[in-house]
């Protein structure tokens, strides 16, 4: 569904991305884990476009991208992305931040929109709070309002980087909850997290990245129990 | 009753037809150079923040030449280079230096004020599929604007005061009107302070119909 080849990345003199390869299958959940400053973020953002890569080559749905010549944007509302900080629109109500995107960019009708956004917002368990404004809304669910927001474009892939670690434990849960239920659903998703115990039951493949390159692509049992890179040993054992 | 009270009172009396007459012009000279003002102002603060190296550099030119220059200069100038060649009132010479003037403090301010918000805005509307146009006009400055009210509302105010200087090219406005009462009526402290006090009601009218609108957008967001 999104396949990198040889991603090259650099800022300035930093190589931040040293040849990866990853390969996301459709309606595989592979999770993303690696120490601070790996690359794990700058990855996610080469995915949809937000850097661009220096070489190398991203195919999204079979389609490779070329960046000088297609039109981002249209890419871009394919990969649904889901950062740390949530970033929702705070002079629009929890509503518009759902429907702002299907009406600018697929010039969808208004009230299909809302209609379409309150299913969204159901699914969540936020339609209550469709009228209120972010700045009124909890850790917890200013994120799932932005994964709403995020699926009213209707995405094929869906990237999360650090969606929980913002949040106040408590409200870790119910945010992971609604990832659990994209999963089954069927959705492909690329996530970057610390919570070992979602990699365990949701991921089908957990990632190792370290100081840019990938040294280990495993199913949960086996990347948890028999690592085969020391730098992974040394990472399950902090996090265990 | 010192005597004092009595003259101001007297020239107050003498004087208010002419001054309500001025304080019109005076709010249109206000009017006119706010919102040239704020169109220059938002022109050159996308200039100034494009990818375009040449539109960056004559946005700096115009800032910084602006900026730098007094504005009472800048009325003359504008004055003698544009009515002299084109044929224009006095009262239009004076209302466009102010918008001139304002608009690079006003592109100042919107280009604070746009890049002052926080990049993932920008980052989650183009994560969404909008194109940079759609994310400035729909999710970037509308943010920005909010922001700018504040600064605004203060350059309104400043523009209000600085509005006198235009007395120099022989604008009817209320300074002028002070101006001349003094020098006719040899009553130069009376006519100046009750010019004085038109300026301050003004402003304080100004600062209040602000804040009532400050307080809707709080209101607006909550
Ligand atoms: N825009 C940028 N400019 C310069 N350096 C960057 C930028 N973004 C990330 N980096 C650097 O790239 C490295 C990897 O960052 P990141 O991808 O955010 O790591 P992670 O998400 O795994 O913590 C870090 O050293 C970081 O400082
Ligand atoms: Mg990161």
């Amino acid at each position: 569904m999104i396949v990198g080849k040889n991603i090259h990345k650099s800022f300035g003199d930093l190589e931040v991305l040293k040849g990866v390869d990853l390969h996301v299958k459709p309606q595989e959940v592979v999770v993303l884990v690696g120490v601070s400053g790996s690359g794990k973020s700058t990855l996610l953002r080469c995915f949809n476009f937000l850097e661009m890569i220096n070489s190398g080559e991203i195919t999204i749905d079979g389609h490779t991208i070329n960046p000088k010549k297609e039109d981002l944007a249209k890419i871009r509302a394919e990969v649904g992305m889901v950062f740390q900080h949530f970033n929702l629109f705070p002079h629009k109500s929890v509503l518009e931040n759902v429907i702002e995107a299907p009406i600018t960019v697929k010039k969808m009708k208004k009230e299909e929109a809302k209609k379409l956004g309150m299913n969204l917002l159901r699914k969540v368990g936020l339609e209550d709070k469709a009228d209120v404004y972010p700045s009124k809304l909890s850790g917890g669910q200013k994120q799932r309002v932005a994964i709403a927001r995020s699926l009213a474009m209707e995405p094929k892939v869906m990237l999360f980087d650090e969606p929980t670690s913002a949040l106040d434990p408590e409200l870790v849960g119910e945010v992971l909850q609604v990832m659990k239920q994209l999963a089954e659903e069927g959705m492909t998703m690329v996530v970057v997290t610390h919570e070992m115990k979602f990699a365990k039951e949701v991921a089908d493949r957990i990632i190792m990245i370290d100081q840019g390159t990938i040294i280990e692509s495993a199913d949960p049992k086996n990347f948890f129990e028999n690592p085969q890179n020391e730098r992974t040993k040394q990472f399950i054992q902090l996090v265990e | 009753m010192p005597e004092i009270f009595v003259t101001v009172f007297d020239v107050f009396m003498r004087t208010y037809p002419g001054f309500l007459e001025a304080s019109v012009v005076t709010l249109e000279l206000t009017a006119i150079g706010v919102i040239l003002g704020t169109v220059i102002g938002l022109v050159f603060a996308l200039m100034k923040i494009s990818g375009s190296k040449i539109l960056r550099g004559i946005a700096n030119v115009y800032i910084t030449v602006i900026r730098g220059t007094p504005l009472i200069v800048q009325i003359m100038f504008l004055y003698f280079g544009i009515v002299e060649i084109y044929t224009m009132s006095n009262f239009w010479a004076g209302a466009i230096a102010l918008g001139v003037h304002n608009g690079a403090y006003i592109a100042e301010i919107f280009r604070g004020a746009i890049q002052g918000i926080d990049p993932g805005q920008r980052e989650a509307s183009l994560s969404l599929g909008m194109n940079r146009k759609q994310t400035m006009q729909r999710i970037v400055f509308p943010q920005a604007l909010r922001r700018s009210i504040p600064p605004l509302g203060n350059q309104f105010i400043i523009t209000l005061k600085d509005s006198s200087l235009v007395y120099i090219i022989g604008v009817a406005e209320i300074f002028s009107l002070a101006n001349r009462e003094a020098a006719q009526s040899y009553q130069a402290f009376e006519s100046f302070l009750v010019v004085a006090l038109y300026y301050l009601v003004l402003v304080m009218i100004f600062t209040f119909l602000l804040r009532l609108y400050e307080n809707k957008l709080d209101v607006d967001k909550a």
